[in-house]
């Protein structure tokens, strides 16, 4: 079981979305790229309060092309998507402890980029957002969520 | 400066969407050239001097209720270019005739607080309906406003999947069968919170007793602490489009009254004016007047199927109430009765006299309807409390706003010439009631602008219908103006609908105009540099 946020998690998390975007009907054939900003909240020990850890992942045909850790916002990166929120809630989504989309409908984690296209594509965003909260055993060496404080 | 013969653009209107689209592509390198029939841009954002010199009334448009939500604010840097907006801390009240008063602030606090009340059940409901579609107020204007529009059917099998019906009140697809009206009786308990909201909801043109619009009701929630002043008047952001479509090598040409949309080869290629210009689109051509306009008028009938000419004829539908304005110079500020019960109301920027219950709303609806004059209860907007050049000093402005019939029935809207000046007095009768101080001699003039005057004034507004097209659910999304005209494109290459006949609608949404941008982009295959994520 990989530490989370390590580059073997985020390789079980692209298992994970891949495996499950093989089993739909239909995929979508554009390709994406998108950002991931986990905002350190003084909550999380896995970002410093402050601090950002920034992700890229490449989507191509459903399927997760690569992913990669960026030291900073990368302006050139042209993105589809971008998802900003504070650690501690992306830490209970990848523990499956809060839902993706009670995060984004709460406002918590902020969505920027073509909405229609993930209205259109309801199914495949929805397996994977599953394959992230919930395909991959994940191990938590500074604690596991919730936190303290955190419901 | 002269008229080219040929720009890669060409724009009719130079209202905010025609500007707004202008700005857009003269910033993508296009050669843009936007034609206004009237002396001046701006088209609803008109701030005149129509009493007194010194007092600048907004004689359309007074509310921007989009500010730092819709794109091009920041994209064109209208503040920039000299808009400077204030976001009243007091934005709306409902005075009642007891003698209560109800008062909405940007502190949400100040806001439950005023309507605990009335009842604590319906604050805390309030602030649980506030919570709820503030949270994702981001996601519906992304997904709903500044994109071209999903059909309601993509859009319940998104929700569908996503499995979100039961976890907000908003996102229930029972919303589209609902009334405003049946939507506040069911999570509300007292009348006059529920008379307020749902004159929030009128005073947005969300007409509260028709069915399907409570699916809009979450955004105007959301937004309902979120209303702003344009300092000076609501035209200085016509002349901050303006400026920028200039400075980014676009022209805006006034007195261009376009008689023609010149189509060859099935093609827009140009338009002519009454003045005898002719003058060539290389890329695109858009519209932002009224379809009957575009459709009917521009475009030589052969260019466009019959069908589509019948069904702008005859499924074209405008709102089937208006506006009666009075305009105010005054010398003094109201002041309220129901102040004894909320000092905050004689801060209200935006104040609703007397509509004390859903029922009294629905009269005046049914009575409107039938082409009558109702009883006035109008609202009334103080912008000098917050703008400190709209007036000479020591002065103030007042807009009294009263909802109202295009044409009456008995005489139909020619009559308002002969009315109007009779039923503002009756307007500013009911706002003495509320504030006893605005005698005869702390008026220094006032002048009326009645449904009839719109439409002559701004002719793309059919009948007086200020949001250019009426609001209900089968003149949204996609399917506003037509189906086949829901997407900004028309059967013509190289022509586009880009104002507010088109989704999500009238009012400053910058909407029509940015939404018709990505259609064109797509289009011409130009850089969407202002969507950067």
């Amino acid at each position: 079981m990989p530490d989370v946020y390590t580059p073997e998690w985020y390789e079980a998390v692209k298992s994970a979305i891949n495996d499950r975007v093989a089993t739909l009907a239909s995929v979508p054939v554009d390709e994406f790229t998108i950002a991931v900003e986990i905002v350190g909240d003084g909550r999380t020990p896995y970002v410093a309060e402050g601090d950002v850890r920034r992700f890229l992942i490449r989507l191509e045909g459903g399927t997760c092309a690569w992913y990669r850790e960026l030291d900073a916002d990368d302006p050139s990166v042209k993105l589809d998507y971008r998802f900003t929120g504070p650690g501690s809630d992306f830490d209970a989504i990848a523990a499956g402890l809060a839902d993706p989309i009670d995060a984004a409908l709460s406002g918590t984690i902020r969505v920027k980029g073509d909405m229609r296209f993930l209205m259109r594509q309801a199914e495949m965003v929805q397996v994977l957002l599953e394959a992230y909260s919930q395909g991959v055993e994940t191990t938590w060496p500074k604690g596991r969520p919730p936190y303290d404080g955190v419901s | 400066m002269t008229l080219k013969d040929t720009y890669d653009a060409i724009i009719i209107g130079a209202g905010h969407n025609g500007l707004t689209l202008g700005a857009y592509l003269a910033r993508s390198g296009l050669e843009v050239l936007v034609l206004e029939r009237r002396h001046e841009e701006g088209g609803g954002l008109c701030s005149e001097e129509v009493t007194q010199p010194g007092f600048v009334h907004n004689i359309h448009a007074n509310y921007h209720t989009f500010v730092d939500m819709a794109p091009p604010v920041a994209d064109l840097d209208v503040r920039g270019h000299g808009v400077e907006y204030v976001r009243p801390e007091v934005q709306m009240a409902s005075i009642y005739d007891d003698g209560t008063a109800l008062t909405i602030h940007t502190d949400m606090d100040k806001t439950l607080a005023s309507m605990a009340r009335f009842s604590e059940k319906d604050a805390a409901t309030f602030q649980r309906l506030y919570g709820e579609a503030h949270g994702f107020v981001d996601l519906l204007l992304g997904t709903l406003m500044y994109q071209p529009p999903l059909s309601v059917k993509e859009l319940t099998k998104a929700l569908a999947t996503f499995g979100v019906e039961d976890r907000s009140e908003f996102l229930s697809v029972k919303l589209r069968r609902e009334t405003i009206n049946q939507f506040l009786n069911r999570h509300f308990e007292n009348d006059k919170i529920k008379a307020h909201l749902a004159f929030h909801g009128a005073v947005c043109s969300y007409t509260n007793d028709v069915a399907g619009l409570a699916i809009g009701y979450p955004l105007l929630v959301g937004k309902i602490d979120n209303w702003h002043l344009c300092v000076g008047g609501s035209h200085r952001l016509a002349h901050a489009l303006w400026r920028d479509l200039a400075q980014h090598g676009g022209v805006m040409w006034s007195d261009a009254d376009v008689t023609d949309i010149i189509v060859e080869g099935g093609r827009a290629v140009g338009v002519k004016t009454a003045g005898g210009l002719e003058l060539h689109a290389r890329k695109l051509v858009a519209s932002t007047v009224s379809v009957e306009q575009t459709l009917l008028e521009f475009v030589n009938p052969k260019e466009i199927p019959d069908e589509l000419s019948q069904r702008v004829k005859s499924e074209v539908v405008h709102k089937d109430w208006s506006l009666f304005s009075v305009h105010m110079a005054m010398r003094t500020f109201p002041e309220y009765k129901a102040a004894e019960f909320d000092p905050d109301v004689n801060r209200a920027w935006v104040v609703n006299l007397g509509i004390d219950s859903i029922e009294r709303l629905n009269a005046d609806w049914k009575s409107i309807r039938a082409g009558n004059l109702v009883d006035p209860q109008p609202n009334a907007a103080v912008n000098s409390l917050y703008d400190p050049v709209d007036a000479p000093e020591g002065c103030t402005t007042g807009l009294l706003r009263q909802f109202a019939p295009f044409a009456l029935a008995d005489g139909g809207e020619g009559a308002w010439d002969d009315m109007g000046r009779w039923y503002g007095q009756k307007c500013i009768d009911a706002w003495r009631r509320y504030a006893p101080n605005l005698t005869d001699d702390e008026i220094i003039d006032w002048s009326v602008f009645t449904p009839h005057d719109i439409a002559r004034k701004l002719p793309n507004m059919v009948r007086g219908d200020w949001m250019m097209g009426e609001i209900s659910l089968a003149n949204m999304l996609d399917q506003r103006p037509l189906p086949e005209l829901g997407q900004y494109r028309t059967p013509i290459d190289g022509l586009y609908m880009a104002g507010s006949t088109q989704h999500p609608h009238g009012f400053i949404t910058f909407g029509p105009g940015y939404n018709a941008l990505q259609v064109i982009a797509d289009d011409l295959g130009i850089e969407k540099w202002w969507s950067r994520i």
